[in-house]
């Protein structure tokens, strides 16, 4: 292991090409925050499909919303997941909240295995929102106005995560290329560290962008 | 340490779900739960001594089972079981959040100097 020391400031150094570090607190709080706001907005619906409210907000469609929530699309999903769509989104909304909250603000470097499973909680679900949307229009015939509150929410939380994921896995494609050592990237993956990693995540932070 | 204390909160709820449900009666769900609720405040707790630091990853294992069990006891799954489900999911995600989430690894942190 090398014996250089790395200055503590250098745990919220900016990134290239952004002008900020997408690991800093500043970038990850507001992913929590909106993500717990959808937690708890689907938390509502999965209470009326459980039964246990009789019936989901909605200002704009007014029963549409419950129409959705109980169709036969619903229904198949729940005989396959064996819990509540609305309740699996609750699940999911957490996930990206637990997962931006874990990790230091130089997580992209130290801990990319957490930052690409962050990126594997948002942005599916991002594209799962919209699908269901699709179905909504398409299929069911009817609109949920939470439910497109929440694939909105997702939407925007994939464009504010997209940075982080991206850098992170810059850096490990910078590993792969200079040195094209499995064992390393493995290394680079889990956060463990040596002078080569060091060098990959310091030429990352130095590049110039055109 | 936040991640092993939200798996303790979540196993204290999961050796309550009985009560909560009303199938304290059902000794086999009730000991069950009560049994794994108190495997997962072990393994969260050897997370905190040094030499057993990883254990928490083993809680992993017991979220799969517990999806598991949930999902295909009953079909369709009654609502104690849809907990377990919802219960093993969420273990899921937080058994894989490192102890000092919000700290560099060690091998980092070390090597950090304050100038």
């Amino acid at each position: 292991m090398s014996d250089m020391t790395i200055p503590v400031d250098d745990l919220h150094r900016n990134v290239p090409p952004y002008h900020h570090n997408p690991s800093a607190w500043s970038q990850r709080i507001p992913i929590c925050l909106l993500a717990f706001v959808a937690a708890l907005i689907s938390m509502h619906l999965s209470l009326y499909q459980w039964g246990f409210i009789e019936s989901s907000y909605d200002p704009v469609f007014g029963d549409s919303s419950n129409k959705v929530l109980k169709s036969d699309t619903a229904k198949t999903m729940y005989g396959i997941l064996g819990i509540h769509d609305a309740a699996l989104g609750v699940l999911a909304y957490l996930g990206d909240a637990i997962f931006g909250f874990a990790g230091s603000t130089r997580r992209w470097q130290y801990r990319p295995w957490l930052v690409i499973l962050f990126g594997i909680d948002v942005i599916p679900l991002g594209i799962v929102s919209v699908v269901l949307v699709g179905f909504q229009a398409f299929v069911v015939g009817q609109w949920c106005f939470l439910c497109l509150v929440t694939a909105t929410i997702s939407l925007i939380l994939v464009y504010w995560a997209w940075d982080e994921v991206r850098v992170s896995l810059a850096y490990l494609r910078i590993v792969w290329k200079e040195h094209h050592d499995k064992r390393l990237l493995w290394d680079a993956i889990w956060g463990n560290r040596n002078e080569r990693l060091d060098a990959s995540g310091e030429q990352l932070l130095l590049r110039e962008v055109t | 340490m936040w991640g092993r204390v939200v798996e303790i909160m979540t196993a204290v709820w999961l050796a309550a779900s009985p009560f909560v449900f009303g199938l304290q009666s059902d000794m086999t769900l009730l000991w069950a739960d009560i049994g794994i609720a108190l495997l997962i405040c072990v393994l969260s707790g050897l997370s905190y001594w040094r030499p057993t630091r990883h254990a928490h990853l083993l809680i992993l294992v017991v979220s799969i089972a517990l999806i598991l069990w949930g999902r295909f006891a009953i079909m369709p799954p009654t609502p104690l079981h849809q907990n377990h489900i919802v219960i093993g999911l969420f273990l899921l995600m937080i058994a894989v959040v490192p102890n000092q989430a919000s700290l560099p690894p060690k091998a980092w942190r070390k090597v950090l100097r304050c100038d």
